[in-house]
């Protein structure tokens, strides 16, 4: 072969050997980068994976996993957004049960629990997933949680196999909580006993002396035949620390119970290891 | 008749065309400038501006350059916006294009004297956007605090349908409606409430005015009838409703006068914001 042969045979071998990246590999690189932890490039990647990608080999993965890594970086809208296109590239009842959890899980995370309460609802009533109502009553169990009822949450979790140590968890933060009502009621009775059943004995006990002091002028006003003294100091003055101690009640039990649910949710963020939204 | 080694190399040549076609180079140039533009219209600006930045590193590109610019632009990154956009100066067919939005990376900075100065720089000038530069400068001056230039002056640039709302604009920036804290103070000194009326709040000032004689009545009266304890209570609560009447007054004419400036600032940036600063929409 002659010295020109050669060189035209080693320009059209070594187009071969040139990395050409393809669609696999963009796909691979996603990968690896969505395996790192890499979520902001991971998502660049399968973005341009799916803008190549033809034959829509890759369209439910891609969606997927863009999905997932914007539901890493708390872009939730993002990634109901890209679940949703995902559901569109797959018939598999699985995937797509995986699929709509995902979005019931991203709506439990930006609070919007009533919607993925709803989107529980629809997957109950929807007979392709029967076989996944233990599943389903477990997310609609955290829904609860987010939306700070436990005793509903108690309830799903009791239906649900995954569920079990949540449950006793709900029992323990219902145990816990302070009836409000119950707080407001038995101030309207004895003036500063919400505040005290809430913990704050201080601010009982200082309730409980205005209270007392009020009154007394209040009547004794009445009593030496000046009404209208009576009046007003009942409404300026009793009426004022009356009111605020009922108020007071009310504040400091909702405090408590929040309390109560923060530090339940603290836990499950950090030592629950169960699956979480 | 063909050789081997022709043949052979026809059957490389093919093979190889074949190759180029089925696993072209997803990341060359070409493919890197769909992807970015695609980023670009889907509005996923955070990442065109990666995207293009590669491809600027070996491909130059004026709309690409744009592009870049503008993607930092509607990321409300306006300082690498106007960096950016300063590199189109010299640029044939998007130099007044890049000069208008490079003023406008400096308007939306709201620094507007740091803008206006800049302005004045007559190399930067655009030309063909001079009148939207002048409305930008206008817009600055009726955003700010700073003392209005005349009347004609400030609204000539504008369109004839927006004139109306802009004098008004004008007028009221000029002459805003304000209320003295202290003639408020003092009104409510002399007659409690009187303050609040003056500063629109009127059923406050009604009820200041009873609270405070209800009970200073009360506490002259408990006094002539030897009700010392009592007495004493009233005069309390009169001073605590007259002194808290004559502050509230003197706060509440300066609460007024913050908020009637916050509203017309307000007013007026809504009703550019709606109408995209009198700016034409330009993107390529």
């Amino acid at each position: 072969m002659s010295i020109k042969k050669l060189f035209i045979f080693i320009i059209l071998f070594s187009d071969f050997l040139l990395a050409q990246a393809t669609i696999d590999d963009l796909n691979s690189n996603a990968e690896k980068l969505f395996e790192n932890g890499n979520y902001f490039s991971a998502i660049t990647e399968f973005k341009r994976v799916l803008f190549f990608d033809e034959r829509s080999t890759y369209s439910f993965n891609a969606n997927y996993k863009i999905g997932l890594c914007y539901k890493q970086g708390a872009f939730y809208d993002e990634a109901v957004k890209y679940f949703s296109f995902a559901e569109k590239s797959t018939n598999d009842i699985e995937k797509i049960f995986e699929l709509k959890t995902q979005v019931i899980r991203c709506n439990i995370l930006r609070k919007t629990t009533e919607r993925a309460i709803q989107l529980c609802n629809e997957l109950e009533n929807d007979k392709r997933f029967s076989q996944f109502i233990g599943k389903i009553n477990y997310w609609k169990g955290w829904a609860f949680i987010f939306a700070d009822d436990w005793k509903s949450a108690e309830k799903f979790f009791q239906n649900s196999e995954e569920g079990t140590q949540l449950k006793y968890i709900a029992q323990k933060v219902n145990r816990e909580k302070l009836s409000v009502t119950f707080a407001k009621v038995i101030s309207y009775i004895l003036p500063g006993s919400g505040q005290i059943y809430a913990g704050n004995y201080f601010s009982g006990f200082l309730s409980l002396a205005w209270n007392v002091a009020a009154g007394y002028f209040t009547i004794n006003s009445f009593l030496a035949n000046r009404a209208f003294d009576g009046i007003v100091i009942g409404e300026l003055v009793w009426l004022r620390f009356y009111k605020g101690n009922v108020e007071n009640a009310e504040k400091y039990a909702v405090q408590k119970n929040l309390e109560v649910s923060n530090k339940t949710l603290k836990f499950l963020q950090e030592e629950y290891r169960g699956l979480k939204p | 008749m063909i050789s081997r080694t022709t043949l052979f190399f026809i059957l490389l040549l093919g093979a190889n065309l074949f190759a180029q076609k089925s696993s072209e180079n997803l990341l060359d140039i070409s493919n890197r400038i769909k992807f970015g533009n695609y980023l670009y219209k889907e509005k996923d600006f955070i990442r065109s501006i990666d995207e293009y930045k590669i491809i600027l590193q070996s491909y130059d590109d004026d709309t690409i350059k744009f592009r870049f610019a503008k993607s930092f632009f509607n990321l409300h990154r306006f300082n690498e916006a106007a960096e950016n956009f300063k590199t189109l100066f010299l640029s044939q067919s998007l130099s007044e294009e890049a000069k208008l939005f490079y003023f406008q990376s400096y308007f939306f900075q709201n620094d507007f004297s740091t803008f206006r100065k800049i302005t004045s720089r007559q190399i930067y000038f655009p030309e063909r956007y001079s009148k939207e530069v002048k409305r930008l400068i206008s817009i600055s001056y009726l955003l700010s605090d700073e003392k209005l230039p005349e009347q004609k002056s400030l609204l000539e640039s504008f369109d004839d349908s927006l004139q109306t709302r802009l004098y008004l604009f004008y007028q009221l920036k000029k002459n805003p409606p304000q209320k003295n804290p202290t003639t408020a103070a003092v009104f409510s000194a002399l007659i409690p409430g009187a303050g609040k009326i003056y500063t629109g709040e009127i059923s406050d000032g009604i009820i200041a005015f009873l609270a405070t004689t209800v009970s200073a009545y009360l506490a002259v009266n408990n006094f002539q009838h030897d009700h010392n304890f009592r007495g004493w209570l009233f005069t309390g609560l009169t001073s605590f409703f007259y002194g808290g009447n004559v502050y509230g007054s003197f706060l509440s004419a300066k609460n007024f006068n913050v908020t009637a400036k916050e509203n017309l600032q307000t007013e007026i940036k809504t009703f550019f914001e709606k109408r995209n600063y009198t700016m034409p929409e330009i993107d390529f």
